[in-house]
C-alpha cells in the first residue's frame, strides 16, 4: 500500500479579511507559534505518510517559506518528502487550478510518478488532529473505491456543509451540500478523501463541459455515490474549521483554558512546526499575566489577560492586551490598550492607542458578513498612529501606514484601505 | 586563513555538584532554553568558522544527543562541519585524555586532516558572546605563534584563573596558573589561536605538557616564542560554581540584561523544543521570569529561570529559581533559591529552601555555602517535606529515601 497525501492549500481564506491579505489561509499563524498547516502535516507524518504534495495558487510565498525542504516534518526526504506544486504552463490543459478537483487533475502526473495505489486528499486550513492509519485501514478493508471522513454537527449547522447519508454500513447514499431541509442526517464531509489511484484518475479525466470535475463536493463525489462504493469514516476527534474571523479568534482564545479539547501537549503526536530560534519568554518586573499564551521571543513589560502571543510580540510597560490574538514581531506601545483584536505580524501599534472601545457592535460597513461579532482586525505591518482609537469590527488592511487615519478616532464598522 | 575550532567539552566540573553529575558542564542548562555548549558552536559558525571539533569525555551522551549533526548551528556540512572527538585506544594509544593539551594531542589527526591555517582552542563550557574573527585578524597582524584571549577579572578571584602580564605591545610576559595572590587582574579565557604548525610541534615534542594553562603556555613564553594577548571586552559569564550559574541566569532577568539574546545578527541557536507556547493560567501570578516554551505556569512565577515542560501547579510558588525541563511542581510547595535538575516531581506542600540557616553543606562545603538548594535529576520530593539551605539531594533520589519531614540546612539527601 502507498499512500501519496495532497494537501489542498491554494485558497484564498477571504472570510479571514486582512489575515488573507498577503499569505495563504494555510500559512496564519495560529496558537502561537504554529501555522494552520502544520496541523495536517503533522497528521500525515504521525500516521507514517511521508509522501505529500501541497497544492498552492494564493499568495504562496508565506507558505512556502514555512515548509522550505520540509525538515520540521521529517519530510525532507531522498524518496517521497514533500513537494510543492503550484500552477504552471504547458502544451495541454496546464493553467490556473479552477477547483478543487480540477487542481489534483492538473497534477495526474505527479501522483503517477509516485506510483501510489491510494491518494489522500487533505485541506490544509483545518485544525484537528487524526491518525489516518485508522481511516485507511477502513478503507482497505471495506474494498472502497473513495472513503469520505465525517464528523456529526448540531442539526442547527448541517446548512453549512456537505451532509452525507449513509446505511448501516456507512455506504454512502446521498450526499447534499448545504442543505436547506433537516432531514439528511448530521454527517457533515470533513473534506479528507481516500481514492484509490485508478478510479480517481479515471473520475477526473471524465471532465467534459456536460460532466464537469472542477470540484470534489460539487461534482466528482456526486457523481460516484451511484456507481462506485463510496463509504464514510465516522471522525469523532476535535475538528475545526477556522476560517472566519470569529471561529479563528474563538478556537485560538479556547487553547488558554485549563483543559482545552485540542491538546497541544501529546508527546505521541507532537505538532511539529518551523522553530523561530527566539529567546524564552522575558517576563519583566512590571509585566502581568493571565490565562494566555506566550511564545517564545515575547516580552511583556505590560498586561497580558486572556490572549494568544505568537512569537516576538512586545508588549510595553502600561500597555493591556486583553482578549485578543497577537502575532509575530508587534510592538504594543506604552499605554496602549488592544480588546477583542487580532493584531498581524510587524505591526506597530502607538503609544496609548485604544484599540477596541465601546459596545458599538456595528457590523464592517466594506464586509458586514466577515467582520461583525466585535472584534477589529489589523492587517501586517500596519502602524498605528499614537492615541489612535479603534471602536468595534474596524479593519485596517495590511500595510497601512500613519498616512492612512483620517482622524484619531475611528468608529465601529469602518475600514482603513478597504481592498 | 583556515581556522579549525576545537571546542573543550571533555573535563568534570565537582564545583557544580550534581548538575555535572549526569552530564559534561558543556551540556548544562542556561537560560531555560539552552545549553552553555550552544554559546560556543554559535559563535562560531556566527563567526563563520564552520569546521568544529568538540572534545568530550566525561558524561557525553547528552551532550553528543543535543549537538546530534549539527543542524541548528549549520554545522551540518559535506566539508567540516562539526565532529564529535570521543577518546579512543590504538596502538600506542592508551587510556583517557588526561588535559586541555593531550585531548588535542590524540587528535591532531583530525586536525590535520582539516588543513587549517591556525586552531582554536576554545572552553566549552563559557558563556559569552564573541566574533572570533577580530582575534583571529589580530593573531596574524602581529604574526602570533599563539593568540591568548583575555579579560579583566574581579581581583578577588583571581585566584581561580590564569592570570597574564604582557608588556606595551600586547606582548605576554608572564602567565601564572591560579596564582595564590596576583596584584594582576587580567586573565587567560582559555581562548588561544595557535599556528597549527606551531601546536603540532610543541605538542609532538613535549608528550609530558598535558594542559595548555599549565605547562604549554609556560613553556612557550620562556622559549620566547610570539605569544601575544588579545583583550576581549564583551559579554562573558562567569558558570564554574553554583552561586556563578545560578547568578548568570538570574542576572538574564534584568530589564537590559547583559547578554542580548535579541540580536538577530547574532542568534544563540539551540534545537527547538517543539513545544506549545508558554501557557500562563487564569489565577496565575507571573513575573520577573524567563519561561520556555511548553512550560505551563498556574501558581506564582517570581524572578526565576523555567525550561521547558516545567508545571507549576496553583497555589505553588517558586521565587528565585531555576527549574529545569518537565520538573513539577505540586499546589502549595514553596520553592526560594534552588536550582531543580530535569524530570523532578516535587508533592504538594513542601518547602525547598526554608529558613535562613546558611550552614554551608556538610559534604561539599568549598562547593554549596551560598544558600542555594540543588536538587538533582530525576528525584522524587514527597508531599510536605521541608528542605533547608546548601541542602544537596543526589539525582535519581526517590521519596522513599525521605524519612525524615525536614531536612535540615547542610544536608545531603541520597
Amino acid at each position: 500500500m502507498r499512500v501519496v497525501a495532497m494537501i489542498m492549500a491554494g485558497g484564498a481564506g477571504t472570510r479571514l479579511t486582512a489575515l488573507s491579505d498577503n499569505r495563504a489561509k494555510p500559512a496564519v499563524p495560529f496558537a502561537g507559534k504554529f501555522r494552520i498547516i502544520d496541523f495536517t502535516l503533522s497528521n500525515c507524518v504521525n500516521s507514517g505518510i511521508f509522501n505529500v504534495a501541497i497544492l498552492t495558487q494564493y499568495k504562496p510565498h508565506s507558505l512556502n517559506e514555512h515548509i522550505g525542504i520540509g525538515k520540521p516534518w521529517d519530510l525532507d526526504r531522498q524518496h517521497g518528502g514533500v513537494h510543492l506544486l503550484h500552477p504552471y504552463q504547458g502544451k495541454a490543459q496546464e493553467d490556473w487550478y479552477k477547483g478543487t478537483a480540477n487542481a489534483i487533475a492538473q497534477n495526474i502526473d505527479y501522483i503517477r510518478r509516485t506510483q501510489a495505489d491510494t491518494v489522500l486528499i487533505l485541506s490544509g486550513d483545518h485544525i484537528y488532529a487524526m491518525d489516518y492509519r485508522e481511516m485507511l485501514d477502513f478503507h482497505y478493508q471495506t474494498q472502497a473505491d473513495l472513503t469520505l471522513a465525517v464528523r456529526n454537527v448540531p442539526l442547527e449547522e448541517t446548512d453549512r456543509f456537505g451532509i452525507m447519508t449513509v446505511d448501516d454500513a456507512m455506504q454512502v447514499r446521498d450526499f447534499h451540500e448545504k442543505p436547506k431541509d433537516r432531514d439528511k442526517g448530521t454527517l457533515a464531509s470533513m473534506g479528507v478523501y481516500i481514492f484509490k489511484t485508478d478510479v480517481l484518475i479515471e473520475r477526473l479525466l471524465e471532465d467534459s463541459p456536460e460532466t464537469p470535475r472542477i470540484d470534489f463536493g460539487s461534482h466528482v463525489i456526486p457523481s460516484m455515490i451511484p456507481r462506485d462504493k463510496v463509504m464514510a469514516f465516522l471522525f469523532d476527534g476535535y475538528w475545526v474549521d477556522v476560517g472566519t474571523v470569529q471561529s479563528y479568534w474563538e478556537t485560538n482564545l479556547e487553547l488558554t483554558n485549563p483543559m482545552p479539547p485540542l491538546n497541544l501537549y501529546n508527546p505521541d503526536w507532537v505538532i511539529h512546526t518551523r522553530s523561530q530560534e527566539r529567546p524564552p519568554v522575558k517576563i519583566d518586573p512590571q509585566g502581568r499575566v493571565q490565562q494566555s499564551l506566550l511564545s517564545n521571543g515575547c516580552v511583556i513589560r505590560g498586561t497580558v489577560e486572556h490572549s494568544v502571543l505568537s512569537p516576538g510580540v512586545y508588549v510595553s510597560p502600561g500597555a493591556v492586551v486583553r482578549d485578543s490574538i497577537i502575532l509575530n514581531d508587534t510592538w504594543i506601545g506604552p499605554g496602549a490598550t488592544v480588546d477583542r483584536t487580532i493584531i498581524d505580524t510587524n505591526v506597530v501599534v502607538g503609544g496609548g492607542a485604544v484599540i477596541g472601545y465601546g459596545d458599538d457592535n456595528t457590523a464592517n460597513h466594506h464586509m458586514p458578513d466577515k467582520l461583525n461579532t466585535g472584534i477589529n482586525v489589523i492587517g501586517e505591518e500596519c502602524v498605528i498612529p499614537m492615541g489612535t482609537r479603534l471602536g468595534r469590527n474596524v479593519l485596517i488592511s495590511a500595510g497601512s501606514a500613519e498616512t492612512d487615519f483620517p482622524d484619531s478616532d475611528i468608529p465601529s464598522g469602518e475600514t482603513i484601505n478597504p481592498t | 586563513m583556515k581556522t579549525l575550532a576545537l571546542i573543550m567539552a571533555g573535563g568534570a566540573n565537582k564545583n557544580l555538584s550534581v548538575l555535572t553529575q549526569v552530564r559534561a558542564e558543556a551540556a548544562l542548562p542556561f537560560g531555560g532554553k539552552f545549553r552553555i555548549v550552544d554559546f560556543a558552536l554559535s559563535n562560531c559558525s556566527n563567526s563563520e568558522i564552520y569546521s568544529v571539533g568538540v572534545l568530550t569525555q566525561y558524561m557525553p551522551r547528552s551532550l553528543n544527543d543535543h549537538i546530534g549533526v549539527g543542524k541548528p548551528w549549520e554545522l551540518d556540512r559535506t566539508r567540516g562541519g562539526v565532529r564529535l572527538l570521543q577518546p579512543y585506544l590504538g596502538p600506542g594509544i592508551t587510556g583517557w585524555e588526561k588535559g586541555t593539551a593531550d585531548a588535542v594531542r590524540r587528535n591532531m589527526d583530525y586536525v590535520d586532516e582539516q588543513r587549517a591555517d591556525a586552531v582554536l582552542i576554545l572552553g566549552g563550557n563559557h558563556v559569552y558572546k564573541m566574533d572570533h574573527r577580530t582575534m583571529l585578524r589580530y593573531h596574524q597582524e602581529v604574526n602570533a605563534d599563539v593568540t591568548i584571549g583575555i579579560r579583566s577579572v574581579n581581583p578577588f578571584e583571581t585566584h581561580r584563573f590564569g592570570i597574564v602580564t604582557t608588556d606595551a605591545n600586547m606582548r605576554v610576559l608572564n602567565f601564572q596558573e591560579k596564582p595564590k595572590r596576583s596584584r594582576e587582574t587580567v586573565a587567560s579565557m582559555g581562548i588561544y589561536v595557535f599556528k597549527t604548525d606551531v601546536l603540532r610541534r610543541h605538542l609532538k615534542k613535549y608528550p609530558s605538557h598535558l594542559d595548555f594553562g599549565r605547562d604549554v603556555l609556560p613553556a612557550m613564553i620562556a622559549q620566547g616564542k610570539r605569544v601575544f594577548a588579545y583583550k576581549y571586552e564583551g559579554y562573558w559569564a562567569n558558570v564554574g560554581t553554583l552561586q556563578a550559574y545560578w547568578e548568570a541566569n538570574m542576572a538574564l532577568l534584568a530589564e537590559t540584561p547583559a547578554l542580548d539574546m535579541y540580536d538577530p545578527n547574532w542568534v544563540i541557536h539551540t534545537p527547538s523544543e517543539e513545544q506549545p507556547p508558554v501557557k500562563v493560567g487564569a489565577n496565575a501570578h507571573v513575573e520577573n521570569n524567563l519561561l520556555s516554551n511548553g512550560a505551563i505556569v498556574d501558581g506564582v512565577a517570581e524572578h526565576s529561570v523555567l525550561s521547558s515542560g516545567v508545571y507549576i501547579a496553583e497555589g505553588a510558588t517558586v521565587r528565585n529559581s531555576i527549574i529545569m525541563h518537565d520538573c513539577k511542581i505540586g499546589a502549595g510547595t514553596v520553592i526560594d533559591r534552588a536550582i531543580i535538575d530535569k524530570n523532578t516531581i516535587i508533592g504538594e506542600n513542601a518547602h525547598i529552601g526554608f529558613g535562613d540557616n546558611l550552614v554551608p553543606n556538610k559534604d561539599i562545603p568549598d562547593v554549596l555555602n551560598t544558600g542555594l538548594t540543588v536538587v538533582g535529576k530525576s528525584v522524587h520530593i514527597p508531599a510536605g517535606i521541608k528542605i533547608g539551605r546548601n541542602v544537596v539531594i543526589e539525582p535519581h533520589t526517590s521519596d522513599k529515601r525521605f524519612k525524615n519531614k525536614e531536612i535540615p540546612s547542610g544536608d545531603t539527601v541520597r
